[in-house]
């Protein structure tokens, strides 16, 4: 009891910290977290715009990039601030009671409010410009949104005990995954690709979180090739994973 | 009452495995200041970090009975990207100390000016370790890890913390580390050596600085 106690205070304390490293050490704050993705949607729909009429789905191109980019986000953000996560803490772990793990559940709360917050504004600003608002349909866009997060955990997780036990696997690490955002159906339908390559396409787990996002917000989509059950087993044993390793790498992670 | 209990603790540095301490088991009562004695490299550091808690043993356990501080080094634990201030703040909240009056506090004692709002990378360490100091002072522990902070600074900041510290020691123990016998002999009246892996606790802290004296003349 007076652990878990501590440990609450410990990722309270934490939380605070990071966001004043995050958004309070830069001029515009948290302006910059809201700045990025539409921007990257902004971008997506003039290109887009430019090549075809409409877009794959729907008839609002700032809706369909909007839905791919924010759901693919979820784990892209999630990832890229959990890597660093013991790393930047390194310091704050000599206090004995702030545990590697304290600094994980801090960022992913951080992360996750984060991201959560710019959905409902991006995609609300886009859904109240439309004609036609679309009719939400939650379960699916909350499952999509905690998958791709706990994905996005478990695989920091890993990351944070891998990278600093073999550099090598940076380097991997960042190849394998920056062509992710062209793999996991941000800007196309695996639907429409001919069979061989959807199959392919459709072994990453991605590009399941974000045709289930979409599910969400379109009616009619009918999300041909999805499979959740596939989603939730990747997402639940990567977690697993990193949870194993991590707990096993405690002195590692405390730099002893 | 802190309790080591069949410690065992090996250093690892490429393939190379040395016992820091090997089977070590001791109590350490309340109301005794203990001065801890070793070569350099003997491990003096480790133990501290080990009974503070912030690394573990190989096999064995220690017990802790009261509230332990975290190893009060000059360097601080301090993450450097944030500001002295924030650093405080930062230990008020994980240890459940009222903010803002820990603040008042350190501010005081540490007298750093407009550098308490700067961050910590900037400060000399000097600056470092009496904001690390008056950090710990201000937070109520039963025990107090030192490691060698006190050899830093000038003389005031020496008198200051003195002065503190003795307040402090009426209700709290303090476990040390110090190369300056001096030192030891102010604080401390017990201690231990720490020899080849092996505790040796004595009650008389002249005799542990004898014990001390003796295995250096050895090598």
């Amino acid at each position: 009891m007076n652990v878990f106690v501590t440990h609450i205070r410990v990722v309270c304390a934490l939380l605070v910290r990071e966001m004043e490293a995050r958004f309070g050490s830069k001029p515009g704050g948290y302006v910059w977290a809201l700045l990025d993705p539409a921007a990257h949607v902004a971008l997506m729909t003039l290109l887009f715009q430019a090549i075809t009429h409409t877009p794959a789905l729907g008839t609002s191109f700032p809706l369909f990039f909007a839905t791919g980019y924010i759901g693919f986000q979820f784990y892209q953000a999630m990832t890229s601030y959990l890597n660093g996560s013991v790393k930047a803490n390194r310091s704050l772990l000599s206090y004995p009671n702030v545990a590697p793990i304290d600094t994980i559940t801090a960022r992913s709360l951080l992360q996750l409010m984060t991201t959560v917050l710019v959905a409902c504004i991006v995609l609300g600003v886009i859904i109240a410009s439309l004609r036609t608002p679309p009719s939400l349909h939650w379960p699916a866009i909350l499952e999509a949104v905690l998958v791709a997060s706990i994905l996005g955990i478990g695989t920091g997780m890993i990351n944070n005990v891998m990278f600093v036990k073999y550099p090598l696997y940076e380097q991997l690490f960042t190849i394998i995954n920056r062509p992710l955002f062209l793999l996991s159906g941000v800007f196309f339908l695996p639907d429409s690709l001919p069979l061989p390559y959807r199959d392919i396409v459709l072994l990453n787990p991605l590009i399941h979180v974000t045709m289930l996002f979409r599910t969400g917000f379109y009616e009619g989509y009918r999300a041909i090739g999805l499979d959740t059950a596939y989603l939730h087993s990747f997402a639940f044993l990567t977690l697993f994973t990193g949870m194993v390793l991590f707990t096993f790498s405690s002195s590692l992670l405390r730099n002893e | 009452m802190i309790r080591l209990d069949q410690a065992t603790k090996f250093a690892r540095t490429k393939g190379i495995k040395k016992p820091i301490i090997n089977d070590a088991s001791l109590t350490l009562q309340r109301g005794k200041s203990i001065g801890l004695l070793g070569r350099n490299g003997a491990g003096k550091s480790t133990l501290l970090r080990l009974i503070a808690g912030t690394i573990r043993l190989d096999s064995g356990r220690i017990i802790r009975e009261g509230k332990v501080s975290w190893p009060l080094g000059f360097q601080g634990s301090f993450q450097g990207s944030m500001t002295g201030e924030q650093n405080v703040r930062f230990v008020a909240r994980i240890y459940g100390v009222d903010t803002s009056t820990l603040v008042d506090y350190v501010a005081d004692f540490a007298e750093l000016g407009a550098f308490f709002r700067a961050p910590v990378n900037t400060y000399s360490s000097g600056m470092k370790a009496r904001l690390a100091f008056g950090l710990s002072m201000g937070v109520n522990f039963d025990y107090y890890l030192v490691d060698e902070i006190t050899a830093v600074g000038d003389t005031n900041f020496k008198k200051k913390c003195q002065a503190v510290f003795n307040t402090r020691l009426q209700e709290s123990d303090v476990i040390m580390v110090s190369h300056s016998t001096g030192t030891i002999r102010e604080y401390c009246d017990s201690g231990i050596v720490l020899e080849n892996g092996k505790l040796i606790y004595y009650d008389d802290v002249e005799e542990a600085i004898k014990a001390h004296d003796n295995n250096m003349k050895e090598r």
